[in-house]
């Protein structure tokens, strides 16, 4: 039955599965391809000039062990852009290492005798290289391309934080939206497709040692040989065709910013962080800048967090974005935390026009600040009612925490200094399952959001703030200007949402989407119905 | 010809060496055999003829020309080397590992395999059975004959052995001295043969230079060296032989 639900949802989506196939194919085909053409040369070098072999070898091992996310993150801080080109560059440098490392000791597993022989009979040092070291090096060569390629297909999933397509956005979806579906859907075909690479590439070295074919008369071998050599070839051009079939190929969006005065296609591009309210949210302005303007909408949600979105946001690669004001002054702005609503909206309204000409527009109504949440069974029982009622029994509490939460200021760290509150272990945890793992009693505390469905709907008791520690969280729309001073319609079509999503309305909302499994898209456009906002200028 | 004039090799910046002053000559078509213990530098004074080792002092001339003043590649075309680890290309078939050295000057393909079928033939081996096999799938007597052919391909005037039976088994080496010594009849190459046989010094060379310590001892025929031995070293390298020889004579 679960199969059976899973392969009919999977068949739903048949087009949008081939696109995220097809992109995730030519990430790790271009990737992989250009690692392979710096890798060994580098390789080579390595090889040849002893002194460079430790520095090539040590860098390259380096760029390895750097976190994939970190990695992203870092390189989208150095190109200033989201999509495809950091997470092209990362897999590039991701690849490198097996690639150079096999390149030296396959070169280097030359035997000295067969060196000596090319070069007593009169090579030249290249021909020496053509002829003998890369030939002889060549399986162990394409054993590390193998191996860079088939790691390329799993790091390829985390692309999709920095919004570069590809079978990670099924997973990041998934995860965002606590949808087991989502996530095998962009798993499985990731794991297929991680096979057939191995296959094609294994094949294509059985190709190239001509020896093992002797067996075959001259006709099947010459077969046999172009078979497994136009493999990898095949699964590069399916990769394309599904793209081409699901996507829409070539037809680039023109960007708000860049063409005002055309007539055709203008695009907004509206981004969002990685979790259920913030896909709400960036569904219900899309939406109304659709049916209110004459602009169209690309969206690309589901960016790994508030760094990544700022900084597409400020680079340009998006036009705008829910911020909210508690993180815009802490965590962009790196200024002291204040309670006051009022002076912080305006201190980051202000902070944001000077520094990085963005807009912040009239909040939507809700502060989705952080909650310091229980089992509601569990503090019915034990009496606790404000955070200060957990600072003494802490020391024997088990927190789970984001790891935005363990790090920031405004988080963990203040809240210890502000209450004296130190618990007895803390994890990290993804936003999604620290839900899951309070309600199992994995841990006691966790830092929830408080227009989050999932409190209510998983009886859980947000505790109050009593030493007002914790800054406002009020969402609002941030724009950069360029785009808005174009098209002041954005505003106008953004007005209605200004105000109008209280806490309890965003609890609702996002209990539609995490608790009854509906999709964001569904909501949003179910709420601007029902409000009666759909109905054009 | 092949003259050597006062050739010396130090590994160290001058501390010591390992070929010391070393005068010599090979007329055209002669066998001159480098006889001496291991590290007496008669490798080290093979491999400085076609420049895998620079000399250190001295000047070594090939067919009239300085080799100092050649490319190494190109001189080395010119020379054929046959190897004590033989250093067939493993990933080419026998008839490709034979054909190296013209397909380096260029030859086309048709006359590369032409020569390939020819030189088998010449060593005994029938192409058809071998020149698609790899050098792996051959013993080690078939895997040096193709050494040895790969030497000839590009008919050069000079040869250089370099202990080329040394790792081989008695009865093989046996047969392959004997291969070699008619072929060097009928090829008429001047030839310079590295052993520390002694055996295998009187059979193949027309010559033989004694080496110790880096220094030559002495250069003559078989004749020269055995019966007016120039140093003491020479006289106890050939009766010990002679003695061992007399071992078997008591047995018959």
């Amino acid at each position: 039955m679960v199969a059976e639900s899973f392969i009919h949802f999977a068949l739903q989506r048949l087009p949008e599965l081939g696109l995220r196939t097809g992109e995730h194919l030519m990430l790790t085909g271009i990737s992989t391809a250009a690692a392979v053409m710096l890798g060994v040369p580098v390789g080579i070098l390595a090889s040849r000039i002893s002194q460079l072999r430790s520095p090539l070898l040590g860098t390259a091992g380096i760029l390895q062990t750097v976190p994939s996310l970190a990695m992203l993150a870092i390189l989208l801080a150095l190109t200033g852009k989201i999509g495809a080109v950091p997470a092209i560059i990362a897999l590039i440098l991701y690849a490198l290492l097996p690639i150079v490392r096999n390149t030296v000791a396959g070169i280097e597993g030359v035997s000295p005798a067969t060196l000596e022989a090319a070069r007593g009979i009169g090579m030249t040092g290249h021909q020496q290289l053509s002829m003998v070291k890369i030939p002889l090096a060549l399986p162990v060569i394409v054993a590390g391309i193998r191996t860079a390629a088939v790691t390329g297909v799993g790091i390829a999933t985390l692309s999709a934080f920095i919004g570069a397509g590809g079978l990670g956005q099924f997973i990041n979806r998934g995860l965002a939206l606590s949808s087991n579906h989502l996530v095998l859907l962009g798993a499985i075909p990731a794991a297929i497709l991680a096979l057939i690479v191995d296959f094609s590439i294994g094949a294509m070295v059985w190709g190239l040692q001509a020896r093992r074919q002797r067996h075959f008369r001259p006709k099947a071998r010459l077969a046999l040989k172009t078979l497994s050599f136009s493999l990898p070839l095949l699964v590069g051009l399916g990769g394309v065709a599904a793209y081409m079939w699901g996507g829409t190929w070539g037809r680039a969006p023109v960007r708000a910013s860049e063409a005002t005065n055309q007539v055709p296609q203008i695009t907004v591009v509206i981004g969002s962080k990685n979790f259920t309210e913030q896909l709400i949210l960036g569904e219900l302005m899309a939406r109304l800048i659709e049916a209110r303007t004459d602009l169209s909408v690309a969206r690309r949600f589901n960016l790994g967090g508030t760094m990544i979105c700022h900084g597409a946001l400020v680079s340009g690669e998006i036009d705008l974005y829910a911020e909210y004001t508690g993180t815009g002054l802490t965590a962009v702005l790196h200024m002291g935390a204040l309670s006051d609503p009022e002076e912080v909206f305006l201190r980051v309204k202000e902070a944001y026009r000077k520094r990085f000409s963005v807009t912040w527009l009239p909040p939507f109504g809700f502060n989705n600040t952080y909650a310091i949440t229980v089992r509601d069974g569990e503090a019915r029982k034990r009496g606790w009612e404000r955070i200060s009622d957990l600072i003494e029994p802490a020391s024997g509490l088990r927190a789970g925490f984001t790891a935005e939460f363990a790090e920031r200021p405004d988080g963990y760290p203040g809240l210890q200094r502000v209450y004296g509150l130190s618990f007895g272990e803390v994890r990290d945890f993804d936003p999604t399952l620290m839900y899951e793992a309070l309600v199992r009693d994995e841990v006691d505390v966790i830092c929830a959001f408080a227009t989050d469905g999932r409190l209510s709907a998983y009886h859980l008791r947000a505790l109050e703030d009593d030493r007002a520690f914790f800054p406002p969280y009020h969402a609002a729309p941030v724009v950069r200007n360029e785009v808005l001073d174009a098209h002041p319609e954005i505003q106008q079509a953004l007005a209605p949402l200004s105000g109008l999503l209280s806490n309890v309305r965003m609890q609702r909302l996002n209990y539609q989407v995490d608790g009854k499994k509906r999709s964001p898209r569904e909501v949003a456009l179910e709420f601007l119905k029902s409000h009666k906002l759909l109905n054009g200028r | 010809m092949i003259r050597l004039e006062k050739v010396s090799k130090s590994f160290d910046g001058g501390q010591s060496y390992v070929v010391k002053n070393i005068s010599l000559e090979v007329a055209e078509g002669e066998t001159l055999v480098l006889l001496g213990s291991s590290g007496c530098g008669k490798t080290t004074t093979l491999k400085m003829i076609n420049r895998l080792i620079e000399p250190t002092g001295g000047r070594i001339e090939v067919g009239g020309r300085d080799v100092a003043s050649l490319a190494p590649a190109l001189l080395r075309r010119r020379i054929g080397y046959v190897f004590q680890e033989i250093g067939l290309f493993p990933h080419m078939t026998i008839g490709e590992n034979i054909a190296i050295v013209p397909r380096l000057l260029g030859w086309d393909k048709t006359r590369r395999q032409d020569r390939a079928r020819e030189l088998l033939t010449f060593m005994g081996l029938d192409p058809r059975d071998f020149a698609d096999r790899y050098p792996d799938e051959l013993s080690g007597g078939q895997q040096q004959r193709i050494g040895v052919a790969r030497a000839l391909a590009a008919d050069p005037d000079y040869l250089l052995m370099d202990e080329p039976f040394g790792a081989l088994d008695a009865l093989t080496r046996d047969v392959l001295q004997q291969e070699i010594l008619s072929l060097k009849q009928r090829l008429k190459k001047t030839i310079i043969f590295v052993t520390h046989d002694i055996f295998e010094a009187m059979i193949l060379g027309d010559r033989i230079a004694v080496l110790h310590d880096g220094n030559l001892e002495q250069v003559g025929t078989r004749e020269e060296v055995y019966q007016h031995p120039a140093s003491r070293f020479v006289a106890d390298l050939f009766s010990k032989s002679a003695k061992q020889l007399a071992v078997f004579k008591e047995l018959e």
